[in-house]
């Protein structure tokens, strides 16, 4: 098993130059996440929860404040992190087994060692008998979980998940956030969820944290004590449900006021010269 | 959405039109395996009944039969295969000349901004100049033999292959160059395993391309540059001598070595690309 | 660069530093422009050098290589007696000509195809393998049946042009996404509608591009045409300046053959820009 990760991050800023302007996306982010813990990101959007993945994955650079893995700054991406994007990302020149295996390749491992590890992962996510097969026979919820196996296969401490299935239909999705569960239970790995379904977030985390926009910041953290597998139905699951979404109801619309600050900004920018 | 369905949608078809004593003679009762032949046929009839019933005197007119016989009597003096294979190794040693030479130009310029900016505009402006426009100053350069043929159509070749290798690795996904930063890949793994393989698709329109506007700056370069055998120099021998059967022979091979290229390239292509499933080739 | 700094000044001090400010600005958005323009130089420049002291110092014939003052002077004296003009204006007529009948038939065949699957199976084999055979392969064909007048150059020009406008526009109409004629037969349009209003406009990019590939084409082959078999035009210069072994009258014509083809490129790239606004606005 994987050794899970303590992901600690401090007084986190970000922000990016818009026209010249600085335009603040995260203000202020602490969150310590234990090892093997599932937490997830949830807020509208534009509240810089995907930045904040892009950060801990390190496709991200030029932030304020602290991200320890472990107790060591994270630097650039690196090996140690796994992440499933929303598209699945996946090269469609490789097939199922070789887009697994890709993951490996700077893993220094014996080819027998990097076989056996890719058969596993691939069996892990259900799809043993498609090891040949390319993305483009792939239905979109088999290429998340390829998508998945690639980001486990170097058995990294943390796994992030960026909306991994946003773009899915609720059946499938429904049923691969069963899968995500034992896949994240048989691994014991520290998981990072980011996600706009309040649903997706209370079934599968330990915590949710609440993120607002403008600058993003970390509105509350729910804990959701419920024992696994969770009931949909169940009315402590609704009551934490609703307990998150009430969140989002007292806020006006994350898009509308995302639109107005931006189109001041341009105002005044014109005026200005 | 095919023909069929745009066709359906079209006519809501005239029902009387289908009662019409004439409807044994309509298109569409002829089977459809059979309707390609109809039009060839016809005109084949056509040159035949011409020659049968003696409708001209022309000289430049040729039996069926004639066009037959001299492809038979080239064929078994080997003059027909020596020009063949003369034309056909001037276009490979021309293709993959030009074609290499545009895949490291192409490469370079896709992966260096700086050289884009260096030598872009400097291509883009020779690029324009029509192919066959070359030809003089080729032919004063490296005068009329093998040397200049194998360099124009080293020419020819060269500039789709660029362009296409050029799009192919600037229009490179970001996902992908990102994936390959998340599994923290070197820059020559970055370029062997993602950069070349998404580029494959387009440099290999390039090459497609290349191998069409080889075969035809062949036919070009034996008509300008005339001197030693080719399939081009069996034309213009035919024509100045007003031998039409040769002529007809020649516009055959012609059309039958650019069917076969196109052929090879779609076999290439659909090993190459299988991953893909669609082909860019056309035939 | 120095735009964010500016952004912590109270709004009263930008305004009346507004004009200094404007031009950093300007600047700073137009450095990778002006860094290109400044690149584009010193590549063409070397050449430039390289190409004036081998024909100062003769390294090289100067029937071969002129210097680059007498191609200069030459053209001047070309553009001043008119040779140019003319020889340029008759190579323009011929392209327009044979390019306007050529992409006419072509969209007639392609339209044809497209929206009639029984015309299709009829003309479709003949039309592929009539297509097989590059332009220059009917040349010898066609000079022997229509001499080498007019005729031969229109004819050849259109045959350029009318493949590929044909084989996109047949390709274009058979990929209109069935989604489209859906929403077409839900709104209960007539056949007419669903041609103007959505069958040609979504074919359309498909077919303009068959069409800039046609006129691209019909130059190429005018270029080749007019060097093989002409007494005037842009192509015929080229040849008699190579006859004479001028080499100054063979550089400025081909220097006009590129801007013409460049022009023709650019101006149906424009008409593009135009009709397809709605292109970049909807994806």
């Amino acid at each position: 098993m994987a050794h899970a990760g303590t992901l600690e991050i401090n007084n986190l800023s970000k922000q990016y130059q818009v026209k010249g302007e600085a335009l603040p996306v995260l203000e202020n982010i602490s969150l310590s996440i234990k090892p093997g813990e599932f937490v997830s990101i949830v807020g509208s959007s534009g509240c810089g929860k995907s930045t904040l993945l892009r950060l801990v994955i390190g496709l991200e650079h030029d932030y304020k404040g602290e991200i320890l893995l472990d107790g060591k700054k994270i630097v650039g991406t690196s090996l140690d992190r796994g992440i499933v994007f929303q598209e699945h990302r996946l090269f469609p020149w490789l097939t199922v087994e070789q887009n697994v295996g890709i993951g490996l390749l700077n893993a220094g491992l014996s080819t027998a060692q990097k076989n056996k590890s890719v058969q596993e992962h691939i069996e892990l996510v259900g799809l043993k008998g498609f090891e040949t097969a390319y993305p483009y026979q792939l239905s979109g919820g088999m290429s998340q979980r390829v998508a998945i196996a690639r980001a486990l296969v170097n058995r990294p401490e943390v796994l992030l998940l960026d909306e991994p299935f946003g773009a899915l239909d609720a059946l499938t999705r429904t049923h691969l956030q069963q899968e995500l569960q034992r896949i994240w239970e048989a691994e014991g790995i520290t998981a990072i969820l980011v996600t706009h379904d309040v649903e997706e977030a209370v079934y599968l985390s330990d915590r949710v944290v609440v993120m607002q926009p403008r600058p993003g910041r970390i509105k509350r953290i729910v804990d959701v004590p419920l024992a696994r597998p969770r009931d949909r139905g169940s009315f402590a699951f609704s009551q934490i449900k609703d307990d998150v979404l009430s969140e989002f109801s007292d806020t006006p619309r994350g898009d509308i006021a995302l639109v107005q600050p931006q189109e001041t900004l341009g105002a005044n920018w014109q005026f200005a010269w | 959405m095919t023909a069929s369905t745009i066709n359906t949608n079209l006519a809501s078809v005239n029902e009387s039109n289908r009662k019409s004593p004439l409807r044994y003679l309509h298109p569409a009762t002829i089977p459809k395996p059979l309707r390609g032949w109809v039009i060839p046929a016809l005109l084949l009839i056509l040159w035949w009944a011409t020659y049968r019933f003696g409708w001209t005197q022309s000289q430049l007119f040729v039996p069926i039969s004639k066009v037959w016989e001299t492809a038979v009597r080239l064929s078994s003096t080997g003059e027909l295969w020596q020009s063949l294979a003369a034309s056909l190794a001037r276009d490979l040693v021309g293709f993959v000349i030009g074609s290499l030479i545009g895949l490291l130009v192409g490469g370079a310029l896709g992966l260096s901004r700086l050289l884009e900016d260096l030598i872009g505009p400097t291509f883009h402006t020779l690029k324009q100049i029509s192919l066959f426009a070359w030809i003089p100053l080729i032919s004063l350069w490296f005068g009329l033999g093998d040397a200049a043929k194998v360099a124009f159509l080293a020419l020819a070749a060269f500039f789709p292959v660029v362009l296409n290798s050029f799009e192919g690795i600037r229009s490179v996904p970001r996902e992908y160059i990102e994936v390959a930063r998340v599994f923290a890949y070197s820059r020559t793994q970055l370029l062997t395993r993602v950069v070349l393989p998404a580029a494959l698709p387009s440099i290999f329109t390039g090459v497609y391309l290349a191998l069409i506007y080889a075969w035809l700056a062949t036919l070009g370069a034996e008509y300008l540059l005339t001197s030693g055998l080719g399939i081009g120099n069996l034309l213009t021998d035919g024509r100045e001598h007003f031998w039409m059967d040769y002529v007809i022979l020649g516009v055959i091979v012609v059309g039958i070595v650019g069917f076969l290229l196109n052929w090879i390239a779609s076999r290439v292509e659909a090993r190459l690309l299988r991953w893909r499933g669609r082909s860019v080739a056309q035939f | 660069m120095s735009a964010q700094a500016t952004v912590d000044l109270p709004l009263s001090a930008r305004q009346p530093a507004s004009l200094g400010l404007h031009r950093v600005i300007r600047l700073a958005n137009w450095w990778p422009a002006l860094r290109r323009l400044l690149l584009a130089w010193p590549f063409p420049m070397a050449i430039f050098v390289l190409w004036s002291l081998a024909s100062h110092y003769q390294w090289v014939a100067p029937q071969v290589l002129p210097t680059p003052e007498t191609v200069l002077t030459t053209f001047g004296d070309l553009l001043r007696n008119g040779d140019l003009r003319s020889n340029g204006v008759i190579s323009f007529y011929r392209v327009i000509a044979g390019f306007g009948i050529g992409a006419g038939i072509g969209l007639a065949l392609g339209v044809g195809m497209g929206l009639s699957p029984t015309f299709k199976d009829y003309v479709y084999p003949l039309f592929k393998a009539f297509a097989q055979v590059p332009s220059l392969g009917w040349l010898p064909l066609l000079m022997m049946l229509v001499g080498i007048d007019e005729a031969l150059k229109i004819i050849l020009v259109a045959k350029a042009a009318l493949v590929p406008v044909a084989l996109n526009t047949f390709k274009g109409i058979e990929t209109v996404p069935t989604r489209y004629i859906d929403v077409a037969k839900v709104y209960g349009f007539s056949k007419w509608q669903l041609l103007a209003k959505v069958v040609f406009p979504s074919a359309f990019p498909m077919i303009w591009n068959g069409v800039r590939y046609g006129l691209t084409h019909s130059w190429l082959a005018l270029v080749a045409v007019e060097l093989l078999a002409s007494s005037e035009g842009l192509g015929f210069l080229i040849v008699y300046g190579r006859q004479l072994y001028q080499m100054d009258v063979v550089m400025a014509a081909v220097v006009v053959v590129g801007a013409v083809g460049y022009v023709l490129d650019k101006v149906l790239a424009l008409i593009e820009a135009r009709l397809l606004r709605w292109r970049r606005e909807a994806f």
